[in-house]
């Protein structure tokens, strides 16, 4: 088996070892529709991020995205402010809605694409440059709403998006498979995900190679902010409020995601698929802990095994050990 | 991939089987869930929840929370126990709005839910208030103002901006202190700690640096005069300020006797713990909590109730506490 199929078979399996222990442990609650549904509703936050820095990743020059969750939290709460001035509510949700998930996308637009600006053009290391502006974001989050949480009311379209399942799929998962497929096709069929491979596994060979590498790092990092404000979506309609700290602890979560989805954090390879397979073990994981009631410190350290274990399982050859198959 | 797929089949055969038991039991279950785990406030709670639980036969009773202080991260934590089919949620919560989809589902679904410290919570059965959240803030203030006597620089601390009580109590302070004490000028308000000692410590040595005359603080959460209290050992300015605020005897124990806090205020975070099991069971129950009912904790003998935001019920006791170096040590927590 070529070693990143190997990579998606093992993340399959810790999917279903998890799901299964889960039931085994916690009760066929678990495993009931219900609960599923639940997880999935929980995914699309984290893994949007997570396919954000996924992106910045694979750009390589120790590329990442320390910005996606303020971004997220910045773009639901412009938005808001934005729309509540335009349309009410009450009148028309279903406009209000769209307009309101229209300006969102907008705000990531212009944020990612400032992360981007910076990078390629004033040479800033991503780390530091996604680090400032997640500074940035936070600052004028907190100025807009003075530190408070604004509340949206209940707005049945955008609940729905956020809670309510289609066909037994909660409506924001199915976005989040969309848009990691369209992640997914972008990397692998067209000729900017091809480049973007070049340009991190060897970014002079690629400069060499005529590859515009400061109009390919821009692109990447507002494409980071585009998928930063779906999230940014996503928190508002699942939670109907807006906050600029909502989710502090998802920065390092994200990155423990694509990392744990065989990401190479020194650019030039990433699976979306693998990324996908990660984040919703990391998911089962967490939620059989909540089930269980087990201390969530716990679950970090959990955690932390699962990234040792598939990083080892990346490097370690345990083939010789299984017996030969033809 | 074959051998793969069997074995999955045969674990998700197996687990139906073994899941059947677990299924039969149907004892209530009530899961209190609190911002942060880990901190000493919580862990007195935890021990109401566990007195509760020993006290109780057919209920089990169960403490949770994130291990960072996340709004986040509680939701998740409340969507998993209304998949899991608690009987009844009891949660402090971090931010309340950020709480009231995940809060009506749970509603939805027929689960009971008691909040603490939230009276702005729509979707709740009932929500519990150790005290009058107004009251509270002018007492601490009075008792700061004397120390200060009613004039000079002070500042509040608060968890974070997004806290409600911690802003109720620091507002009516403010109110207190410019209504009764034109000396006091309150400057840099509420300064957030994020319910982390070190935060506090190194906001109030920026503020220590950035007004050197500063004679009272006014603390929120449980760690502010902490941090606080800290910050002004170090600057050996013990004696000239007055440190007033929520707190916990255990811990700010060692800045009491030093003079660097000064007085602390509280209510028992066990007995809130054991308060809100019991009004859960009552709810579940179908009892009735009326206007001066007895919930059988101290404190709480002849509790105000009163309409809350949506269809719950607002339960106010009058829980506090406040404790100087002299009896701290009469509170082992």
């Amino acid at each position: 088996m070529p070693r990143a199929d190997r990579q998606t078979v093992f993340l399959a399996l810790i999917n279903v070892i998890v799901l299964v222990t889960g039931a085994l442990l916690a009760g066929a609650n678990f495993i009931d529709s219900y609960n599923l549904q639940i997880m999935a509703a929980q995914v699309p936050e984290l893994g949007l991020l997570a396919l954000g820095v996924t992106l910045a990743m694979i750009s390589g020059n120790g590329g990442i995205d320390l910005s996606g969750i303020a971004l997220a939290n910045l773009s639901g709460i412009v938005s808001f402010l934005v729309v509540r001035a335009l349309v009410v509510p009450g009148d028309d949700p279903l406009l209000f809605s769209w307009t309101f998930a229209g300006v969102a996308i907008a705000v990531g637009l212009v944020g990612g694409l400032l992360n981007g600006i910076v990078i390629a053009f004033a040479g800033l290391t991503p780390l530091i440059a996604t680090l400032g502006t997640q500074l940035l974001f936070t600052g004028v989050a907190v100025w807009l709403t003075n530190g408070s949480a604004l509340s949206l009311g209940y707005i049945p379209p955008l609940d729905s998006f956020g809670n309510l399942p289609v066909l037994g799929v909660p409506l924001c998962f199915t976005l989040f498979v969309v848009v990691a497929a369209l992640i997914a096709y972008i990397l692998r069929y067209t000729p900017f995900g091809v480049k973007l491979m070049l340009l991190g596994s060897n970014a002079k060979a690629a400069h060499y190679g005529g590859i515009p590498a400061r109009r390919m790092i821009v692109i990447t990092y507002t494409i980071c902010g585009i998928l930063a404000s779906i999230a940014g979506v996503v928190i508002a309609s699942r939670n109907l409020s807006v906050k600029w700290d909502y989710g502090s602890s998802y920065v390092l979560i994200a990155i423990l995601i694509a990392v744990l989805g065989g990401v190479k954090p020194e650019g030039g390879y990433g699976k979306v698929l693998c990324v996908l397979l990660a984040a919703t073990a990391l998911q089962i994981l967490s939620s059989l802990f909540n089930f269980l009631g087990i201390s969530n410190f716990f679950r970090d350290l959990a955690w932390g095994v699962l990234l040792l274990a598939l990083l080892a399982s990346a490097r370690v050859n345990f083939s010789i050990w299984l017996p030969s198959r033809q | 991939m074959k051998s793969v797929k069997k074995l999955a089949g045969s674990a998700l055969v197996l687990s139906t089987i073994l899941a059947g038991p677990a299924l039969a039991a149907d004892e209530q279950t009530i899961t209190t869930v609190v911002k942060v785990t880990g901190e000493n406030w919580f862990i007195r709670m935890n021990e109401g929840v566990d007195a509760f639980n020993a006290d109780k036969e057919a209920i089990d009773a169960t403490q949770i929370g994130p291990a960072q202080a996340d709004a986040a991260q509680q939701a998740r934590i409340i969507e998993d126990l209304v998949a899991k089919g608690v009987s009844a949620i009891a949660v402090v919560p971090m931010d309340p709005s950020a709480l009231e989809g995940v809060l009506r589902r749970a509603q939805g679904r027929g689960i009971k839910v008691i909040a603490h410290e939230g009276d702005s919570i729509v979707n709740a059965d009932a929500d519990i208030e150790a005290f009058d959240n107004a009251a509270f803030g002018t007492k601490i203030n009075e008792g700061l103002a004397e120390c200060m006597g009613g004039e000079g620089k002070w500042t509040t601390f608060v968890g974070s901006l997004g806290s409600l009580t911690h802003n109720q109590w620091v507002d009516a302070g403010a109110a207190n202190a410019e209504a009764k004490y034109p000396g006091m000028e309150l400057v840099a308000a509420k300064n957030e700690s994020f319910n982390d000692a070190n935060k506090a410590y190194e906001k109030a040595k920026e503020i220590l640096r950035a007004y050197p005359d500063i004679k009272g603080f006014q603390g929120s959460s449980a760690i502010d005069v902490i941090g606080i209290g800290r910050a002004i050992e170090e600057a050996g300015r013990s004696d000239q300020t007055c440190v007033f605020g929520l707190g916990l005897p255990k811990d700010t124990g060692p800045y009491l006797e030093t003079g660097a806090v000064d007085r602390i205020y509280f209510w028992d975070p066990k007995d809130a713990g054991y308060v809100m099991n019991v009004v859960s069971e009552k709810i579940l129950n179908g009892e009735e909590i009326t206007d001066g009912a007895d919930l059988g904790v101290q404190g709480y003998n002849s509790v105000k109730v009163s309409q809350g935001p949506g269809k719950g019920i607002i339960i106010q006791g009058q829980a506090w506490v406040d404790v100087g170096k002299e009896n701290y040590g009469e509170y082992p927590f």
